[in-house]
């Protein structure tokens, strides 16, 4: 169990002006298993071969349990990192890749054999130690990549984009898998993803980066319930965005006036609500309804995609199908958007 | 058109001339070697050319002497020009440089290179000349025979000079599209710095190394023009001998020469056999 | 991978950056001095008097260095455009198209690239006396074919492997004939091909020394066999005078195609042969 501290870790590529991460600071509980999101070339890989010793930070530091790792060498810090293409060594067994760290380390042949079958075992592939890599599946090849890191046990496990080359349905398997063996070894896990679904579903704790600093630093249900701001918000399909003014729990704007959950924010802000909370009505009776206009519709099997104006705002909303069947476009509908469901985002 | 007619229509030139001389050629000179020629009235085949050349001494040394020069150039190149392709992957100062000379290495004929070491390890070369500099030695003599010699040091020189940079250009490529991250891998696992070269990197542009060797080694294996400049007369290299032995006034020595020339084109067959495995398994990783 | 890079590893990294630099031009420094030398006598670390004796005397009408340098370029040019015209189609059967017996019609093209020309050229010698092919400009061609042509095929079936024949679909049902659509479609696409496989197979043939001494019978005195004999008779100044000359094409297709050159492309393959 490691606890690994981030302090304003910070990389300038020889000869780039801008920073490729920028002063990014997190910490990790022991045991935790956590994403580090953000679109491509946000930094994030940089992030995990900083960690792992693989590159050398331009400043900051990285502390495993309160002790600084950057001057240990990268064989030696205790981290192995799982690559995206997973890097398979292609002249070797899957039995000679999975047994390549503990021969590394000079472990004898009867015991690298011993734990070999074993953790294929634990990653449900037996009796596939004698094939070439070439003659896996990528699910497959995922699951010797992630057997040649575990059998070294070490304290801090990295992934790059663990799932993202994953048919759909193999996906949930891969992390069923991940997660359990995480949990069993208790490793303190980092991974990296573009793909808000693949951070949300596997990890404990997401840490948002956009242009190579930290935005927020939460549980996944928090980047939809509680943005921290708009950037953050659309990162995860926020669309739908009002300026306005708040005061005692009313907000004001061209929509007229919405009521706020709560009384705690005044001053000028921005409103905003996922697509999938905002509900079709048919009259005034529920607070926060308001008139609306049917520009488009998109049908996408199980929901249906509408896209609205209110006022000078375009919103877009997901409905279940049945629920707005014969609406169609041009034609004045009302809508209500929960109170309980719409987020104040205060600059 | 079908399309194994069109095929046929798009190799066939190429064929003839390469089947025509190429194979022409070694079919002629093998059916010389036996003493077989119909057109000029030789018509019991026998093998008295095999017999004379595999009963002279000065086969045998001059063959030692041949594989001794391939197979020592083909190991130090390819030990070098891993060294320098290691080298060159890296950014330093003046790496443009080196690789801008290894590239025009490539472009300088052997012939070039021959003479450039001749002039530089003769008696009377630059470094004969250095050594009389700083005292070393007195008179030419004094200074160690490198070139002429029966080591062959100077042909051995030359080719090193020549192909570090082929075998480095070819390992170096391979290396820059491996990329750096299995070693990554390698590291992350345990490995050390050695380890990782040696059990990773070492594994992963040993094909492409081989095929480049193997033709290094049949080039210098059959290879004319740089021992007749570098090499001592006796004994000299196999393609040089057999040269001689060709364009000797007595036109008996002619069907020798071709046994000779027989002996050089299986040694480059079994080359060819080593390349073709090792180019495919390349292309199958 | 740079993690921790000390001073140490940069500075034997540029020791032996400037090593390998001193080693690659070392051999080309003797040839240049001697080609401005006016007599260079043991012990002397440089020439005591300097002169252009050496280069006067090459450009001179009665040494003959013009007259054969002409004619090796007209042999090299000569056994490009064979090989162009040969090689193409070959390489567009090889590159494009799967059939019975491919891996076979490879290792036959393949073959003289690894085989050295002194295994073949005798065979075609006794072949040739009695073509009344031997010591003649033609025959000189001719055998040099054997190292150039595999070499263009080569080179030409890597581009045809990634060469879209689709495009001559199109251009034929947009009404193009075939001559048209070899002239405007299929040509343009493989011509960076052509022009480096040219290039380099220009070099390979310019580089030929037994295959022409043989054949030319010692009648068709390209520049290596001037330069050869120069240098076993030992006249160093104008050995090193020839010896320039004869390295400055291989320069200049140098700079034409360095990016070329990177050791990915089969093209790098040839420079086994010069």
């Amino acid at each position: 169990m490691t606890h690994v501290s981030i302090q304003s870790l910070t990389k300038v590529y020889p000869g780039a002006t801008e920073p490729s991460l920028d002063r990014l600071s997190l910490e990790i509980e022991s045991g935790e298993l956590t994403a580090l999101l953000g679109p491509s070339g946000c930094g994030k890989t940089t992030t995990m071969k900083m960690i792992a010793g693989l590159l050398e930070p331009t400043s900051g530091d990285v502390t495993f349990d309160g002790r600084s790792v950057l001057n240990d060498k990268p064989e030696h810090r205790g981290v192995v990192m799982v690559f995206q293409n997973y890097l398979l060594f292609p002249y070797m067994s899957v039995a000679d890749n999975v047994g390549f760290g503990l021969k590394m380390r000079k472990v004898d042949k009867a015991e690298i054999d011993r734990r070999v079958t074993a953790i294929l075992e634990q990653v449900k592939l037996p009796d596939l130690g004698k094939r070439k890599p070439s003659e896996l599946s990528g699910g497959q090849q995922q699951r010797v990549a992630l057997a040649r890191a575990l059998i070294v046990q070490p304290d801090v496990l990295l992934l790059d984009e663990p799932l993202s080359n994953l048919d759909a349905h193999l996906r949930f398997e891969m992390r069923d898998l991940i997660r359990s063996l995480q949990q069993e070894m208790g490793i303190t896990t980092i991974f990296v993803t573009h793909d808000q679904e693949e951070a949300v579903v596997l990890a404990d704790k997401v840490a948002l980066i956009l242009d190579g600093r930290m935005k927020q630093y939460d549980t996944p249900d928090a980047f939809y319930k509680r943005p921290i701001d708009e950037s953050t918000a659309r990162f995860f399909g926020g669309q739908n965005f009002i300026q306005g003014y708040a005061e005692n729990g009313i907000f004001e704007s061209s929509l007229g006036k919405l009521e706020l959950p709560d009384h705690s924010a005044n001053g000028k802000g921005t409103l905003t609500f996922r697509p999938e909370n905002i509900r079709i009505a048919t009259d005034y009776s529920q607070p926060n309804t308001v008139d609306a206009t049917l520009t488009d519709r998109l049908y996408l099997g199980t929901q249906t995609r509408l896209k609205l104006t209110l006022g000078n705002h375009n919103i877009e909303a997901i409905c279940n199908p049945i629920d707005v069947e014969g609406l169609t476009p041009g034609q004045n509908i009302l809508v209500t958007i929960p109170a309980d469901v719409v987020w104040l985002l205060t600059s | 058109m079908s399309d194994r007619l069109k095929i046929f229509l798009l190799l066939a030139p190429a064929l003839l001339i390469i089947g025509l001389l190429f194979f022409g050629g070694l079919l002629i000179g093998l059916m010389r070697s036996f003493n077989y020629m119909p057109v000029i009235g030789l018509t019991d085949p026998d093998l008295s050319a095999y017999k004379s050349v595999f009963t002279d001494r000065e086969f045998y040394l001059s063959f030692l002497l041949t594989f001794h020069i391939a197979f020592t150039s083909t190991v130090i190149s390819s030990i070098l020009a891993v060294g320098a392709a290691l080298l060159l992957r890296r950014q330093f100062v003046g790496r443009a440089v080196v690789n801008f000379l290894f590239q025009l290495n490539l472009t300088v004929p052997h012939l070039v290179g021959a003479i450039g070491i001749l002039y530089l390890f003769s008696q009377s070369g630059s470094f004969a000349r250095l050594a009389a500099e700083w005292g070393m030695i007195a008179r030419t003599s004094d200074f160690p025979a490198l070139v002429f010699d029966p080591y062959a040091i100077g042909i051995i020189l030359q080719y090193v000079w020549k192909e570090v940079p082929f075998i480095g250009v070819i390992v170096l490529a391979n290396m820059q599209s491996i990329g750096e991250d299995y070693e990554s891998v390698a590291r992350s696992l345990g490995a050390s710095r050695w380890q990782s070269f040696r059990h990773v990197l070492l594994p992963l542009i040993f094909p492409g190394m081989l095929s480049a060797s193997v033709m290094v080694f049949a080039f210098t294996f059959g290879a004319y023009e740089i021992p007749a400049i570098l090499g001592a007369n006796f004994p000299a290299a196999l393609p040089v001998l057999a040269y001689r032995k060709y364009t000797d006034v007595d036109l008996a020595a002619r069907p020798e020469a071709m046994a000779m020339a027989i002996v050089i084109a299986i040694l480059s067959g079994v080359m060819i056999y080593l390349y073709v495995r090792y180019s495919r398994r390349r292309i199958r990783t | 991978m740079s993690a921790k890079e000390s001073i140490g590893i940069r500075s034997f990294r540029f020791l032996t950056g400037a090593l390998l630099i001193i080693w690659l031009v070392l051999p080309l420094i003797p040839l240049a001095i001697w080609s401005f030398a006016h007599g260079w006598f043991f012990p002397n670390l440089l020439p005591a008097k300097w002169s252009m004796r050496a280069w006067e005397y090459t450009f001179s009408d009665t040494a003959g260095v013009i007259d054969s340098l002409w004619l090796t370029i007209g042999i090299s040019l000569a056994a490009t455009v064979l090989s162009i015209l040969i090689g193409v189609p070959a390489g567009r059967a090889l590159g494009m198209y799967k059939f019975r017996g491919k891996e076979f019609v490879e290792l036959l093209i393949l073959a003289p690239i690894i085989v050295p020309g002194i295994a073949v050229v005798l065979g075609i010698h006794s072949v040739f006396i009695s073509m009344g092919l031997n010591n003649t400009v033609t025959g000189v061609i001719l055998v040099h074919l054997i190292p150039t042509l595999p070499y263009m095929i080569l080179v030409m079936s890597g581009i045809f492997a990634n060469y879209d024949p689709a495009f001559e679909s199109q251009a034929r049902s947009l009404g193009a004939s075939p001559v048209k659509t070899f002239w405007y479609v299929t040509l343009p696409a493989i011509m960076p091909g052509i022009i480096v496989g040219g290039l380099f197979a220009f070099l390979v043939s310019w580089s030929q020394y037994i295959l022409t001494l043989l054949i030319g019978g010692g009648r068709v005195v390209t520049l290596p066999l001037l330069l050869f004999n120069f240098a076993t008779s030992g006249r160093n100044d104008i050995t090193g005078a020839i010896g320039m000359i004869y390295i400055l094409p291989g320069i200049f297709i140098l700079l034409l195609t360095a990016r070329h050159l990177s050791g990915r492309s089969g093209a790098v393959g040839g420079f086994g042969q010069i």
